[in-house]
């Protein structure tokens, strides 16, 4: 009967919706939440909303495949990812919540003296930053992982791998709810089913943001949609170099555990990891065409099977249990832009994030609430702004995944 | 999500017989009156329509012809051009 006295608690509460706020941000996924948790706990503007058109969660931070890691190349890109990678155990207590961080390793595989060519940059820039970082040959990647097949037989052999030790795997809906946890319990208000239709913009400055649910007063705006970032910014007329691609993900029956480590294959454009529940959890490249749609393939489906078999021989007779999709949107340079008050004074934009930015999340949360409680940039955000593109200063990242984009 | 795309020449074809060429952007910007601004523009930004969009594709496995559509972004089905 006890048990009947513990009544579960609501992570957050619910909220009526204000007619002004001093921030609004827009998109509850890791990335809104994370600005306003950090808004409201470093910079005390406890008075912000977060808009979500659908469920918290719902787009890319709830369906991307949990593997967190800092295996950048350049060295204006990886210091805040090192940061965010160090930023997990913090928030494990922080927040209260356990967000089963696993450190299982990145093991990224080659299968050409390319892609081992790549593999060495990327380590020396890892070890540049002590990151522990080391470049292997196919034997040791065996050691790593024992599935693996180095002989002939894969129509990809195994060169060598690059084992990346800091990284693993975190659980994104545990992120998702811990962030909106901490975030209401600061004060934050959390609108679910609330779709942003406009931005008002007076004399250069914002000055509100039409919802589906009212007006919104409000002089700070944070456009953190992910996937859906252009058509965000689509409201103050300005355009993005970004391209909206789909990228599918699957996961298979729940089998022993056989796999500790999360893995990338560079030529089979396949990564994956064995979850907590025993499902192997895996994704491929994405489809090379813009799309909204959230539609699967069977032809992925089939081609990540064979793949995955071709490298992991025993997984042969293992089903496919689920496939989903999300939505990832690519920048020329495979990096992210973090930008504020341009083109209008108070409209802050983190995105371009592709498929790698559920691992720095709540980093890019952290420095994006400094951006915009300050109004000043901070100076590890300098690499992201938007005008690099226009000033042919683009980041050097390109060939850490090889040849994704829609133009292969 | 596989859908069809109508080749002039060959008829409705898989998807997957295409390349992806580009979102219609106009012809690219020449002349003295090209400012890196405008270049930037043409090259880089990309108005990601959700709904109708005019794109060009390449019938790469099939007859190497350049297509140009109407598709519908959030569902991918192609639709009638407008003029014919």
């Amino acid at each position: 009967m006890d048990k009947m006295k513990n009544k579960p608690q609501r992570l957050w509460k619910k909220a009526p919706l204000k007619s002004a706020y001093d921030a609004v941000i827009i998109g509850g996924g890791i990335h809104g939440l994370a600005a306003a948790y950090f808004l409201a706990r470093d910079h005390g503007m406890k008075d912000v909303a977060v808009i979500e058109k659908r469920y918290m969660g719902s787009g890319g931070s709830g369906r991307n495949t949990c593997i967190v890691r800092a295996d950048q190349r350049t060295k204006e890109n990886l210091p805040m990812h090192k940061e965010g990678l160090a930023l997990w155990p913090e928030l494990i207590s922080e927040l209260d919540y356990n967000l089963m961080f696993v450190k299982s390793g990145c093991l990224n595989i080659a299968h050409s003296e390319d892609s081992m060519n790549e593999l060495r940059l990327s380590t020396l820039t890892a070890n540049y930053f002590d990151l522990e970082t080391s470049l292997l040959d196919a034997k040791e990647c065996k050691e790593i992982m024992p599935c693996l097949d180095i002989t002939d037989a894969p129509y990809y052999p195994v060169y060598g791998g690059m084992f990346h030790d800091p990284g693993g795997t975190v659980r994104h809906d545990a992120v998702v709810w811990a962030l909106a946890k901490g975030a209401s319990r600061q004060g934050v208000h959390i609108h679910q089913l609330t779709e942003v239709q406009g931005i008002k913009v007076q004399k250069g400055q914002v000055a509100g943001v039409d919802t589906s649910q009212g007006f919104i007063k409000t002089r700070k705006v944070l456009n953190a949609c992910g996937g859906y970032s252009p058509r965000v910014t689509a409201m103050i007329n300005q355009k993005l170099p970004v391209t909206v691609l789909q990228m599918e993900a699957m996961v298979t029956e729940p089998l022993k555990p056989f796999l500790d480590v999360s893995f990338v294959s560079i030529e089979y454009d396949v990564f994956g990891s064995q979850s907590l529940r025993g499902e192997v959890v895996t994704g491929s490249n994405m489809d090379p065409w813009p799309t909204y749609s959230s539609n699967t393939t069977a032809c992925y489906l089939k081609r990540q099977a064979g793949y995955l078999s071709d490298l992991i021989p025993c997984l042969k007779s293992a089903k496919f249990m689920r496939i989903w999709a999300g939505l990832t949107d690519m920048t020329p340079d495979m990096a992210a832009i973090m930008d504020g008050n341009t083109p209008v004074k108070g409209y802050f934009l983190d995105a371009g994030w592709g498929y790698y930015g559920f691992k720095s999340g709540p980093i890019a949360g952290r420095y994006m609430a400094q951006f915009m409680a300050s109004d000043k940039r901070p100076e590890l955000l300098k690499p992201y702004r938007l005008s690099r593109f226009k000033e042919q200063h683009r980041l050097g990242e390109l060939s850490t995944p090889a040849y994704y984009g829609p133009w292969n | 999500m596989s859908f069809m795309i109508t080749c002039p020449i060959c008829g409705p074809r898989s998807v997957h017989e295409f390349r992806f060429g580009a979102e219609d952007r106009g012809p690219r910007p020449f002349g003295k009156s090209t400012t890196p601004e405008i270049l930037y523009q043409h090259v880089h930004e990309r108005s990601n329509a959700a709904g109708p969009q005019k794109e060009l594709w390449f019938h790469r496995d099939g007859c190497e012809t350049w297509v140009s559509i109407l598709r519908d972004t959030k569902n991918d089905l192609e639709l009638p051009l407008s003029g014919e």
